[in-house]
């Protein structure tokens, strides 16, 4: 165990210093000058010269790296380009407790609606309520979060025309404004782990314990919520670890509808303004997370299930 | 291979769906010609009505055309990028798996790299940070192929890996073993011998995963990144549609079915294929 541990943090280093500098090096191969856009009307040569300099900018690509990275470990990106005066761990600062907010809740929603219903489903499968539950999963998974938003708005448009109430359409601030976004998220992330729950559930019911459970004369329900619920659980670990991560970034698409004023709906206003300070310091943070969840969940993995060893 | 497949009939019936859908992309435009880029200002986020039989969007387009053209380019990045996806999976994950050593670790950690970056976010970066400047020296063909790149970059490593965890069981088979036992060379085994074994299930993948490029393309669409106007893609619809919602949903909804028609089918497909070409299902 401690040599997989080892390994593998050997392995995020790496792992941490190539997406930093892939990211790095994007944004240094990035077609036009950022110093002309922040420049505006004011071109003076010396100006220019000075502000070059002020972002490191007049340095060769490597030391640019180094410094990038060196600061990077110290948890600073710099300045951004777009906001001026601002740093980019201010701006990032801002933005990941939001996304933490909505995407947690999200995730608790998803955890508590999709894995009653799986289990249920996979308990009773091949009758009504399992087929049912197939079939919603399977038309949900097919909507993507892009259509299931703007339909979800139309019926909220409609409430609020009719002097019903209605929740607000977008935008940041009151739980109100929640509701809506953690919807789209938990019914389309729930599509996708109803199935994964049910699958897992039919697979622990044909294990010989459970057999040995029911033979042993245990009822019914002892034998689902004790020997079947939580072995079938530990699939599930591997979706939240990663998810996690995935939540942090907002989804991209949620929160640019929404206009919710996350990560996700950040990376993609400083791609638009060429802030390249930002995307990278969003890039190279999400990519810590992810790597890091993976890892608690690899570790996670081997405590929960006793078979699990790693070399 | 083909009597299998009508035997089946999730296969024939998602593969005849398809059939209507391709047909639709290529021949749809001659029949209804109305332009997918002329503005009939008198009516602007019309209903359906005779004369545009979909309704028209906020620039008083057509939206069947519109419609028409922007499946064309949604199924043209699909197809090229699980071409590429194929390509540079298969032979990747088959020297990987088969040779180990060197080109095994190089993958593993070019996969470990690409994994890293959450979701859609290295493609949504490629595509935010060169778009600008391929449209302005390329234009809109030139916009299509960075869009098609930026998913086949993050795409590839996945197919990749799949071969190879694939090729590496094939491997250890004894019809595989026995190969190597008669004196045939490594180009003989990997060609007639593994590939021969895994092209069934990397064709089911590959089906599979077509749904979530389309769902992709249309994301870095509607996020402004991929396909511009004045071309049409699926996704750059619902975009331009949704600030209208309130006052006229269908210019979402046409788009948004064609989407799910689009994933449906290709899911049942792989679905299909799986149960006809997977030999444990047999």
């Amino acid at each position: 165990m401690l040599r997989f541990v080892t390994t593998r943090l050997l392995n995020m280093v790496f792992v941490l210093v190539g997406v930093s500098l892939l990211t790095f090096l994007v944004g240094h191969l990035a077609p036009g000058d950022p110093i002309l856009i922040l420049l505006g009307n004011n071109k003076s040569p010396e100006l220019y010269a000075q502000i070059k300099a002020a972002y490191g900018l007049d340095r060769p690509f490597i030391e640019q790296f180094a410094k990038f990275a060196w600061r990077a470990l110290h948890g600073d990106f710099g300045l951004s380009y777009a906001q001026q005066g601002q740093a980019v761990t201010d701006i990032l600062a801002r933005g990941v407790p939001v996304s933490l907010q909505i995407g947690g809740l999200a995730l608790l929603c998803t955890l508590a609606v999709a894995v009653p219903l799986g289990t249920i489903a996979a308990v009773r499968s091949n009758t009504w309520f399992d087929n049912l539950i197939v079939s919603i999963a399977l038309a949900l998974y097919a909507v993507p979060n892009f259509i299931l938003a703007p339909l979800l708005l139309s019926v909220d448009i409609a409430l609020y025309r009719r002097g019903l109430p209605s929740l607000p359409v977008a935008g940041w601030g009151t739980p109100a404004h929640l509701v809506l976004p953690v919807l789209v998220y938990t019914l389309g992330s729930s599509a996708y782990l109803v199935r994964l729950t049910r699958n897992s559930v039919l697979e622990v019911l044909r294990e010989d314990y459970v057999r040995t459970a029911r033979a042993k004369g245990l009822s019914n329900r002892a034998v689902n919520a004790r020997h079947v619920v939580r072995n079938s659980l530990i699939p599930i670990v591997t979706y939240v670890g990663p998810s996690v991560a995935f939540l942090v970034s907002g989804s991209f698409v949620i929160e640019y509808m929404f206009a919710i004023p996350g990560i996700g709906y950040l990376a993609v206003q400083s791609l638009y303004q060429r802030d390249f300070p930002v995307v990278q310091g969003i890039t190279v943070s999400l990519a810590a997370a992810v790597v890091i969840m993976n890892l608690i969940t690899d570790i996670s993995y081997a405590i929960l299930d006793p078979r699990v060893r790693y070399g | 291979m083909l009597r299998r497949i009508a035997r089946s009939p999730k296969a024939l019936w998602s593969l005849v769906a398809l059939g209507v859908i391709v047909a639709a992309a290529i021949f749809g435009p001659s029949f209804w010609s109305a332009s997918p880029t002329f503005g009939d200002f008198g009516n602007i986020m019309a209903f359906p009505s005779p004369e545009h039989p979909l309704g028209t969007d906020s620039l008083g387009r057509d939206t069947l055309a519109r419609l028409l053209t922007g499946l064309r380019v949604t199924l043209v990045v699909a197809l090229f990028v699980e071409v590429i996806n194929v390509a540079l999976g298969v032979t990747v994950g088959l020297l990987a798996a088969y040779y180990g050593g060197m080109i095994d670790q190089l993958l593993s950690r070019v996969t470990d790299l690409l994994f890293a970056f959450p979701g859609l976010l290295f493609a949504i970066l490629i595509a935010g940070v060169f778009g600008p400047a391929v449209s302005e020296t390329y234009g809109g063909m030139g916009r299509l192929m960075l869009t098609t790149g930026a998913l086949a970059l993050i795409g590839w490593p996945m197919m990749a890996r799949y071969v190879r965890g694939m090729v590496l069981s094939l491997k250890s088979s004894q019809f595989a073993e026995a190969a190597s036992a008669m004196g045939a060379s490594d180009a003989y085994i990997m060609r007639n011998v593994l590939l021969r074994n895994a092209v069934g299930m990397v064709a089911v993948t590959a089906t599979l995963d077509i749904s979530g490029v389309i769902i992709s393309e249309a994301t870095l669409s509607l996020l402004g990144l991929g396909i511009q106007q004045p071309a049409a893609s699926l996704g750059l619809m619902i975009n331009d549609a949704r600030s209208y919602i309130g006052t006229n949903f269908t210019q979402v909804l046409f788009p948004g079915l064609v989407i799910v028609a689009l994933v449906l089918v290709f899911s049942f497909l792989g679905d299909g294929l799986r149960d006809v070409l997977d030999p444990k299902s047999r």
